[in-house]
């Protein structure tokens, strides 16, 4: 094939340089990642910050509260000086601080466990939890909407996109704990195929998935099918079917990469309703996780496992959604220049 | 305001669930509480039955009746929780918008870190700090639900700040606190209805959530949240107990959720449109009457058939029709030769793009295409099903009107250069990226190589529509579709497009199709022009007609409405006087008739057919044809 002209004029600008691309992208990974981990350290100080701040703004005395009502005033200055709160609010968060970096956590006020230890103990079942939970809605909820999408396209059966729309908002407003409840009745007292609490192997882990992961997968269906809509009105999904190739390369080259970067960017926001979930649906079929345990703390005003728990549930919120902001850089090459 | 909230599908039903709901929580303790608290240990812990619907918990009280007087303490703490939310949340989300840009972007990025965080940790939390209680619950739902609150309260303030009154307001030097509450709160308060009313919707659920978990309201106070605490203890032995509360929930829930959605949608029916892409797929309704003309135009076709077989393509009496005989394109009729750049003209809506659609087999649904396609002499409604593809995305190259648009903005160059040529000729991978460098060279894009591994965005206007055009050449193509090209592009960029079509033209043979409305662009570089108004073939001519002397009045208007280099610029630009009409308001008769200076009273009633003259054009006009008749 001959060249038909001479190369001409409006890629001078950045073509002009041998290596003007690469070097203009390896500039934009650098910048999108310093920008993140600076994100990161920001958001996490505040999360140390507030933490921190719980033990302090609590009406009435801490120390009152670990001696229980019984203690004696000497008992209540010991436990003061040993937790620290005699000093001035800088040399507390210093100690805080190095604390933390000790991977001292401090005491129960109850149990007198370490917390760290209670922690490692309850974090593996929530953790479980969690992670199946989201397992179940990405595997279940992205493809559900971007079927109903192809389907429903252009207009087309409108009853079935009606039923559709009907039942995942209907599902979208269910809380947790009334899926629990239902599944619970009909699984568990109905059917009898399921435990209803207590269970501690796999079996028992299905009704807590379920309900926790319902109520994100009629959210993601919906937004995915929404978007799915869109994508197949863009200009590039009729460029591809201008090529004529095969549906399925259609839906899974062109179409899914856009409608995964739509999906992750509420997935911070749908990470979070499964945390809360998770924390409800433990106490629901009371299983030992860490919802549980920041439930009883409360109850009990144990301050130390509270801080503890908020402090590994936080960091855990935070670390998900920088993963998702570089995921989301991966799938979708726009993202990593835009200026957030 | 009211009548459209009637009108929307969940409006009233949303609006009676209220009111109902709203009643119960007004007279629901006045009536009930005696049932509701009264102890009586002959029948304690019933399974429901009569006297008791949902039976009785331990101490022998009536749960249906509690669950009633609860819906008092539910809601009202929910409304709290929201009134909280929202009377911290607007304020400091408009507040943030209307920071200087520094402030406003750190502002904006601690509502976005504090949004992701699960709402309930946050309550339970706020609830530890405070005790817990009802006060402490609705505190922390409250300020727990403030995020959102903030969120939309700012992104409306940044959408409303952007305007030119708010612009005015400032340059007038107008205090930051009365813009905020003249100018900005009073225009999106609409929105923050609707937000607030989602809001309840929410927090009835994690105020329930944290009575449930023993945080909320504590005995002997109750709420729906400290009755499903009790029921689930009973579950085994009556489920009533612990389904009850939670149906109470779910549906009032649902119901401040449907009401914000018909609320939505009241107060803002446009944007709930529904969202069909461009007029050509809306709906219409039955009303319209079918076209008078369908019989009117057909010896126009016949001098089209039979003809030589150097034809790329050859169409014959083309209709495309969408649902209400809305038909868009309308018996059209016309011939590509090899190595021909033809130009279809018309304004928007004229059908020249539906044209191109349907030579491309790409109309959307629900169109129907009628009418008989000849590529290269083969009739497409006769080539089986499963050579259709091979045949159309080897022969037919489409290029369209904005490249940024036409490329996924997810995937490498590469692989949207080689995917069609290894679907259907059988490339291998590294052979079909081989062709792509090629071709890529060939519309003058150096580096080719590296270019394979960029992604559009990373491309700029020209060169992505280069891109596009080494699309099209990687198979022989007997066709290749333009559809405004360049409309898009700067000035000096249109100009290299169009002249590296010419060259694709020149050394290929490829025919064109060039779609446009600008009349320039066509006696550039185009052998013949159709003239398309109101999906008709009004006039087909050569370049050279077209300069010299068009016979159509439309034709006319058209090159008339060209501002040319000689003209002053103090002459007003030519103009065509009304309006082109939609595909379902076709006027009987000439459809131009009601723009046309020339009309006479046959061009009302009758479709002038479109005939074959002396000089090789065709034209549809009766006062034109005249001579013919």
């Amino acid at each position: 094939m001959r060249d038909l002209a001479p190369p001409q004029g409006d890629y001078i600008g950045i073509l002009a340089e041998p290596s003007g691309f690469s070097r203009i992208r390896a500039n934009t990974w650098t910048r999108f990642i310093a920008r993140r981990l600076l994100n990161l350290v920001v958001v996490l100080t505040v999360l140390l910050l507030c933490d921190f701040l719980i033990l302090r703004l609590i009406p009435g005395d801490p120390a009152e509260i670990a001696a229980g009502t019984s203690g004696a005033q000497e008992q209540v200055q010991a436990i003061r000086h040993e937790l620290g709160l005699d000093l001035p609010l800088q040399a507390q968060l210093v100690n805080y601080c190095v604390n933390l970096l000790h991977g001292n956590l401090g005491h129960s006020f109850t149990t007198n466990q370490p917390v760290t230890e209670i922690i490692a103990q309850r974090v593996g079942p929530s953790v479980q939890l969690a992670g199946l939970s989201l397992a179940l809605v990405l595997i279940v909820g992205i493809p559900a909407g971007m079927i109903m999408g192809a389907l429903t396209r252009e207009d087309r059966r409108r009853r079935l996109e009606l039923s559709f729309t009907t039942t995942t908002s209907l599902l979208s407003a269910l809380p947790e704990y009334f899926v629990a409840t239902f599944l619970a009745f009909i699984f568990g007292l109905v059917l009898r195929w399921l435990p209803v609490a207590g269970s501690s192997d796999l079996s028992g882990l299905v009704l807590p998935t379920a309900a926790i992961a319902l109520r994100p997968i009629a959210v993601l269906a919906r937004i995915v099918r929404v978007e799915t809509l869109n994508v197949l009105a863009q200009d590039y999904v009729r460029t591809a079917r201008s090529k004529r190739l095969k549906p399925r390369v259609i839906y899974l080259r062109h179409v899914l990469p856009n409608v995964v970067t739509a999906a992750l960017t509420i997935g911070g926001i749908l990470f979070a309703q499964l945390i809360g979930g998770a924390i409800v649906i433990e106490n629901v079929f009371a299983r030992n996780g860490l919802g549980t345990t920041l439930v009883t703390a409360v109850l009990n005003r144990d301050y130390p496992v509270i801080q503890g728990v908020i402090l590994v549930l936080g960091v855990i919120v935070v670390v998900v959604n920088a993963l998702i902001d570089v995921v989301l850089a991966v799938v979708d090459p726009r993202s990593r220049t835009r200026l957030t | 305001m009211l009548k459209a909230l009637l009108r929307s599908p969940t409006g009233p039903i949303s609006l009676i669930a209220l009111a109902l709901i709203l009643v119960v929580a007004v007279i629901g303790p006045i009536f009930w509480t005696g049932r509701a608290t009264t102890l009586n240990f002959a029948e304690s812990a019933l399974t429901p039955g009569p006297g008791h619907l949902l039976g009785t918990d331990d101490l022998g009280r009536d749960i249906f009746a509690r669950i009633l007087v609860a819906t008092r303490s539910s809601l009202v703490l929910s409304l709290a929780a929201t009134l909280i939310g929202a009377g911290i949340g607007i304020p400091l989300g408009a507040a943030a918008a209307l920071m200087t840009q520094r402030l406003r972007s750190v502002a904006l990025r601690a509502i976005d870190a504090l949004i992701v965080f699960p709402g309930i940790l946050i309550a339970i939390v706020i609830g530890a700090i405070i005790g817990r209680g009802a006060f402490g619950a609705a505190l922390g739902v409250g300020i727990a639900g403030s995020f959102a609150f903030a969120r939309v309260a700012s992104t409306l303030t940044l959408g409303v700040g952007g305007r030119d009154y708010v612009a005015a307001a400032r340059v007038l030097g107008i205090s930051r606190r009365r813009i905020l509450v003249k100018y900005v709160l009073t225009n999106i308060a609409d929105t923050l209805a609707i937000a607030a009313t989602v809001s309840i919707s929410s927090n009835i659920i994690q105020v329930s959530a944290l009575s449930f978990l023993g945080l909320g309201v504590q005995a002997p106070q109750y709420d729906w949240g400290g009755l499903l605490t009790q029921g689930v203890k009973s579950f085994y032995f009556n489920p009533a107990a612990a389904l009850g509360p939670v149906v109470a929930i779910a549906l009032t829930s649902l119901t401040f959720g449907l009401f914000g959605e018909a609320l939505a949608r009241a107060f803002n029916p446009l944007l709930w449109a529904r969202q069909g892409g461009d007029g050509a797929k809306r709906m219409v309704s039955e009303k319209t009457s079918p076209s008078p003309d369908s019989s009117g135009s057909h010896p126009a076709s016949g001098i089209n058939k039979g003809g030589s077989a150097n034809a790329v393509l050859d169409v014959s009496e083309l209709t495309v029709t969408f649902p209400g005989q809305r038909r868009v394109v309308n018996d059209v009729s016309f011939k590509v030769e090899k190595g021909e750049i033809l130009g279809i003209v018309g304004e928007s809506g004229s059908g020249k793009t539906m044209t191109a659609m349907a030579l491309a087999s790409l109309v959307p649904y629900p169109g129907k295409v009628d009418g008989v396609i000849r590529l290269q002499g083969t009739d497409m409604n006769h080539v089986p099903l499963r050579d259709i593809d091979r045949l159309l995305g080897t022969k037919i190259a489409l290029i369209f009107q904005d490249p940024l648009a036409s490329l996924n903005p997810a995937l490498r160059i590469g692989i949207q250069l080689t995917e069609g040529a290894e679907t259907h000729l059988n490339l291998k991978h590294a052979e079909a990226l081989g062709l792509a460098v090629d071709r890529l060279r060939e519309v003058n894009l150096p580096s080719a190589e590296r270019l394979l591994n960029r992604y559009p965005h990373e491309l700029s206007g020209g060169m992505r529509q280069r891109v596009m055009i080494a699309m099209g050449l990687m198979s022989e193509r007997a066709l290749l579709i333009a559809d405004e090209p360049t409309t898009a592009l700067d000035v000096t960029t249109q100009a290299q497009i169009i002249e590296l079509l010419a060259r694709v033209n020149e050394v290929h043979g490829t025919a064109i199709i060039l779609i446009t409305h600008n009349l320039g662009l066509v006696t550039q570089i185009c052998d013949r022009v159709l003239v398309m108004y109101a999906g008709r073939i009004v006039e087909e001519l050569s370049t050279q007609q077209l300069i010299d002397r068009p016979l159509h009045p439309y034709t006319l208007a058209l090159r008339a409405a060209i501002p040319d280099m000689t003209q002053s610029v103090a002459e007003p630009l030519e103009t065509i006087p009304g309006q082109a009409p939609s595909p379902e308001a076709i006027p009987p008769g000439c459809p131009y008739h009601p723009r046309c200076p020339l009309a006479v009273d046959r061009c009302r009633s009758e479709v002038p057919p479109l005939l074959a003259r002396e000089d090789g054009r065709r034209v549809a006009c009766w006062v034109a044809n005249q001579d013919l008749q």
